[in-house]
């Protein structure tokens, strides 16, 4: 998939790096694995698979370090993904 | 890319399916729930009853939270939304569900000011750049979604923002499943549960499941390869007559879940007394409503509402396809009547809804193995 394929979000939105092509995440039970690309609080900027980079509310996982892997609903992270689990 | 692509393997996929069917007792008819609907949607998305034997039956449980909001808490939204001076905000598949009396998106079309979000906190941002609007945000949603609903709403009253509130639909998932596990027009075996709703609520929620009613949970992720796991690992509690928990999303899902979504939710929300549930009825404590401090942040008391309770479609068989009775191609208006682009019932709106996802991915392999037979 391209990123020409993704809908159309607006980059400074919460959904910048939630977006997913098979419909609406926050409606359904879907979260969306992001990298952390410079860690904050109450936000950090985060990269989707997609390259695409947004704002995330991180308060329920902080803190955040870059290069940490995090699951994202709604733009709040819920949980980090841990390697090797 | 890493955590999805190690998780398609069409090889291990094989291999998986064919240690399942080695599981599989001759003469025995195994029924296993997936309680969410975004599993729904990775079965039909993916095939993974392609790879199961003809005696694992997977039915399709009531996880998709578009698919349970009843047809009046639609119609009370859409009365804010008519409202003058009112910006109403809600989830992309919430403005196509219809009311009594047309949806979200038809009440946009006729003049209302509604507007999609992905996220609450961009509901937020609408309220803060709209001082002189009042700007309501919908929400809906399992325990998933709840904390991010809970979090906006500290913000805003950290911030002593007077123009936004919420219109709180949020529901609980262990109160459906102990419904459907009391209903007597349904026999499971096993349930797979929910991964995304686990990593806020963990494992805990669900050991009534093996301890009141001797059946195992497996709390699996989103891939195809985490469910074929995950039905393994069901599928060898069964053949071992054990009924436990056990957690196939542990790269996610902590066991205890997130303690500090758990701390937001319950400073922000309190449990009602009771709730309407498409398809199930009025199931107690089983939806969120807000806190005494949170008060003035609830749309329902901040606008009148009309609170009125409207019958479903009677051609609509939604009810029966939640709790799994019947297959979504079983429906009488299933891909005639009710299509995604003219849903008829909620199932066929999200792409979480059973029907939605079976009319996009699973009627053409049902229809060509039917030519086949």
């Amino acid at each position: 998939m391209t990123p020409s394929e993704l809908p159309l979000v607006d980059p400074n939105s919460y959904g910048a790096v939630c977006a997913v092509v098979d419909g609406c995440l926050t409606c359904g039970d879907v979260a969306v694995p992001v990298t952390v690309v410079e860690g904050g609080d109450p936000d950090a900027l985060c990269e989707d698979e997609h390259g695409q980079r947004g704002n995330v509310a991180v308060e329920l996982v902080s803190p955040v370090r870059a290069g940490e892997r995090l699951l994202v609903h709604g733009g709040v992270a819920i949980s980090r993904i841990e390697e090797g689990t | 890319m890493k955590f999805v692509d190690e998780y398609r393997d069409a090889g291990l996929a094989r291999a998986l399916g064919t240690k399942i069917a080695a599981l599989a007792e001759p003469g025995r008819h195994y029924k296993i729930m997936e309680v969410c609907g975004g599993h729904t949607h990775t079965i039909y998305k993916h095939g993974i009853e392609d790879h199961l034997p003809e005696t694992v039956e997977l039915v399709h449980g009531p996880g998709c939270p578009v698919c349970v909001i009843p047809m009046g808490r639609v119609d009370d939204g859409i009365t804010i939304a008519r409202r003058d001076n009112v910006i109403f905000t809600c989830f992309g598949d919430m403005m196509r569900v219809p009311g009594g009396d047309g949806s979200l998106l038809d009440a946009k079309a006729q003049g209302a000011d509604v507007r999609f979000v992905y996220s609450p906190l961009d509901a937020l941002k609408i309220a803060r750049n709209n001082p002189d609007k009042d700007v309501v945000f919908y929400a809906i949603g399992f325990e998933t979604t709840a904390p991010s609903t809970a979090l906006t709403l500290m913000r805003a009253k950290a911030e002593g923002l007077k123009n936004f509130s919420v219109m709180c639909n949020h529901v609980t998932i262990v109160p459906p499943l102990k419904a459907l596990l009391e209903s007597p027009d349904l026999r499971l075996d096993a349930f797979i549960g929910p991964g995304h709703v686990s990593t806020v609520v963990g494992c805990r929620p669900y050991e009534f499941i093996p301890k009141d009613y001797g059946q195992p949970v497996v709390v699996a992720g989103f891939e195809p390869l985490d469910l074929l796991q995950a039905i393994l690992m069901l599928m060898t509690q069964l053949a071992d007559g054990r009924a436990e928990i056990e957690n196939q999303y542990a790269r996610a899902v902590p066991w205890e879940g997130n303690t500090r979504a758990l701390e937001v939710m319950q400073e922000v929300f309190r449990l009602r007394p009771y709730f309407e549930w498409r398809g199930l009825g009025f199931i107690s404590q089983s939806a969120l409503s807000l806190t005494d401090d949170y008060a003035d942040f609830d749309a329902e008391l901040r606008f009148d509402v009309p609170g009125v309770r409207v019958a479903d479609p009677k051609a609509c068989q939604c009810g029966e396809v939640l709790k799994g009775v019947i297959k979504p191609w079983e429906c009488k208006v299933f891909g005639t009547a009710c299509t995604p682009e003219t849903p008829i019932g909620t199932c066929m709106v999200s792409s979480e809804g059973a029907c939605a996802a079976y009319y996009n991915f699973g009627r053409f392999a049902r229809s060509k193995a039917r030519a086949g037979a």
